[in-house]
């Protein structure tokens, strides 16, 4: 039922999108457009902290290095984006195997820290590296995809695009949420003591989920890089990590849905606020505080405003009725 | 057959002896409990049999298997089942689903097969009506039992309660007693108990073994246990033969 509904979900990111690539202006395409490359991130971002719990503060690194391997294997080799993209997710999924393997002895805010600490590393190399990565300067003339013989390069049809791959991902996503890896995954945040006592190797599946959650960042990264053309290193800076951590917070960690309002929402934000000069920033900064505050479950937690309780809670309020 | 052998097990906390030289062997399908004072190291050996703790020396062995260095999961996987003195959940995931996390341990299990076997141990446990629940909204005493069920759902040779009473009110403990009973009937399971509720122990417990400042004092069954001096002196108290008088 819950993947069913699921389904429901990625077809309405499908309708929606088809009619707002009818109605929106340009500007406001390539902004809806770096949203749902967000969201893909942040959905993963979500596997990582949202089901395993892993304060991950370098998730931008991730994004960062599928670009990269995008970029130089188109640019340079020549390669298909086509045939470039499923090449740098597994091979950001693999370097997030490797790091993972000492990186994941941390816990808490010491891993916080250490991730924190690989994605400045990423960009001091990245802005260093000049052979490779062209260094400040970046990476320009990125090939878009295409079909056909048709580039994807507009704002309207690399729309499609993203939200094709968005669907994906939510689809890919909610299997995985709904299987025995996805229940091991949030029973290894919930109690990892309990979680091996039930015969799962906590650390093989903190490093999956964490490799998982790096294929998906990559995957993004991939489309930033195809849709944007140009990377250069503070597009994946640490305060890009921090705002994938408040895009998952604000829309509602552990949820799929969450992820994408909190990324369009943080996304737009910014724009709509776009009036109030460098001021903004403060303002935005309390709207984030507001939702933390008010809406500790994120905006996710405004349905229950507006269907009612959630099953959970009624059946709190069923058990707090018949105890005495 | 003896399932569970653990031989020679000593552990020191710097100058502390928790375990020292406890020999204990666990045959197939019997009923064992552990008693004695707190602080005499009974969660501790339980600690070692799961791997928690490493021994300082001696070793544990599971079906013939020494497993004195494996970790956790794959004592897990090899029959050992656990619940904890404090009960240890999911929070996140509904009784269904937490049942579900520990019947996974079969991997060749579909979703809809480790359904259906989950299902069937939450109707043994007589939790069919929470089922949907999220754990949240469960009484400590529904916690308890949705923790012993999916530590039954991982299949184990021998389960290992720690102290699964503590906290009950008597109708729960009543409950609790009926269910084991019934459980290690149905699942042929060899059962290893803590507790310190010396009903529930004499009832169920076919042997004894008792601990005391991490050594074994007396091991035999209820009632030789029950009239060991050392015993009566260390943890029962005199007055307790008299009572029983």
């Amino acid at each position: 039922m819950r993947i069913l509904r699921s389904f429901g979900l990625a077809l309405c990111i499908l309708a929606a999108g088809g009619v707002l690539s009818l109605v929106l202006p340009e500007y406001h395409l390539r902004l809806l457009n770096l949203s749902v490359v967000a969201s893909i991130a942040v959905i993963g971002l979500n596997i990582a902290f949202g089901y395993v719990g892993l304060i991950s503060l370098g998730h931008a690194a991730f994004v960062g290095l599928g670009a990269y391997i995008m970029a130089i294997s188109t640019t340079r080799l020549g390669l298909s984006p086509w045939l470039a993209m499923p090449a740098a997710v597994a091979a950001t999924a693999a370097f997030a195997v490797a790091i993972g393997l000492p990186l994941l002895r941390l816990k808490g805010h010491y891993l916080a820290l250490a991730t924190l600490g690989l994605n400045v590393s990423f960009v001091i190399v990245a802005s260093n590296w000049l052979e490779m990565t062209g260094g400040t300067n970046g990476i320009a003339q990125i090939p878009s995809f295409s079909i056909l013989h048709h580039a994807i390069s507009d704002e309207r049809s690399f729309l499609w695009l993203a939200l094709v791959s968005l669907t994906l991902v939510v689809v890919v996503a909610t299997l995985l949420h709904h299987s025995r890896y996805g229940r091991a995954l949030i029973s290894v945040r919930d109690d990892e003591l309990a979680a091996e006592m039930t015969g799962i190797d906590t650390t093989r599946l903190k490093i999956m989920g964490f490799a998982f959650s790096a294929a998906y960042a990559a995957f993004a990264g991939c489309l930033f890089a195809s849709h944007v053309r140009f990377i250069s290193p503070e597009d994946f800076s640490y305060a890009h990590s921090i705002n994938y951590l408040a895009m998952l917070i604000v829309g509602g960690e552990g949820t799929i849905v969450g992820a994408i309002l909190g990324s369009v929402l943080l996304t737009f934000l910014p724009e709509w606020l776009r009036f109030l000069g460098n001021a903004y920033l403060a303002l935005f900064g309390l709207l984030v505080f507001l939702v933390l505050v008010f809406l500790p479950t994120g905006i996710v937690g405004l349905r229950k405003f507006v269907r009612g309780p959630s099953r959970v809670d009624r059946s709190v309020q069923a058990a707090a009725e018949v105890r005495p | 057959m003896t399932i569970l052998d653990a031989r020679n097990i000593s552990k020191r906390y710097g100058g502390l002896a928790a375990l020292t030289d406890v020999d204990m062997t666990v045959s197939a399908g019997e009923f064992v409990a552990i008693i004695g004072p707190n602080g005499a190291g009974k969660s501790t050996l339980l600690n070692v049999f799961t791997g928690l703790v490493v021994p300082d020396s001696g070793a544990v062995l599971l079906a013939g298997n020494d497993v004195t260095r494996h970790a956790t999961n794959r004592r897990i996987k090899a029959g050992l089942g656990r619940t904890f003195q404090h009960g240890r959940t999911f929070p996140r995931l509904t009784v269904l689903e937490n049942v579900m996390v520990g019947a996974a341990i079969c991997p060749t299990l579909g979703e809809r097969a480790l359904r259906e076997s989950a299902l069937q141990i939450i109707e043994q446990m007589g939790l069919a009506d929470i089922a949907d629940n999220a754990i949240r909204t469960l009484s400590y005493g529904h916690r308890r039992m949705v923790e012993l069920a999916r530590a039954v759902a991982c299949n184990p040779k021998v389960l290992l309660l720690d102290e699964p009473a503590a906290g009950l009110n008597s109708a729960e403990v009543a409950q609790l007693v009926k269910r084991l009973a019934h459980l290690r009937e149905k699942h042929q399971l060899a059962v290893v108990l803590i507790e310190h509720n010396m009903g529930m122990v004499m009832r169920l417990a076919e042997r004894i073994v008792v601990l005391n400042f991490g050594s074994k004092i007396a091991e035999g069954a209820p009632a030789e246990i029950q009239a060991n001096p050392a015993v009566l002196s260390a943890y029962l108290g005199e007055g307790y033969a008299h009572a029983r008088v």
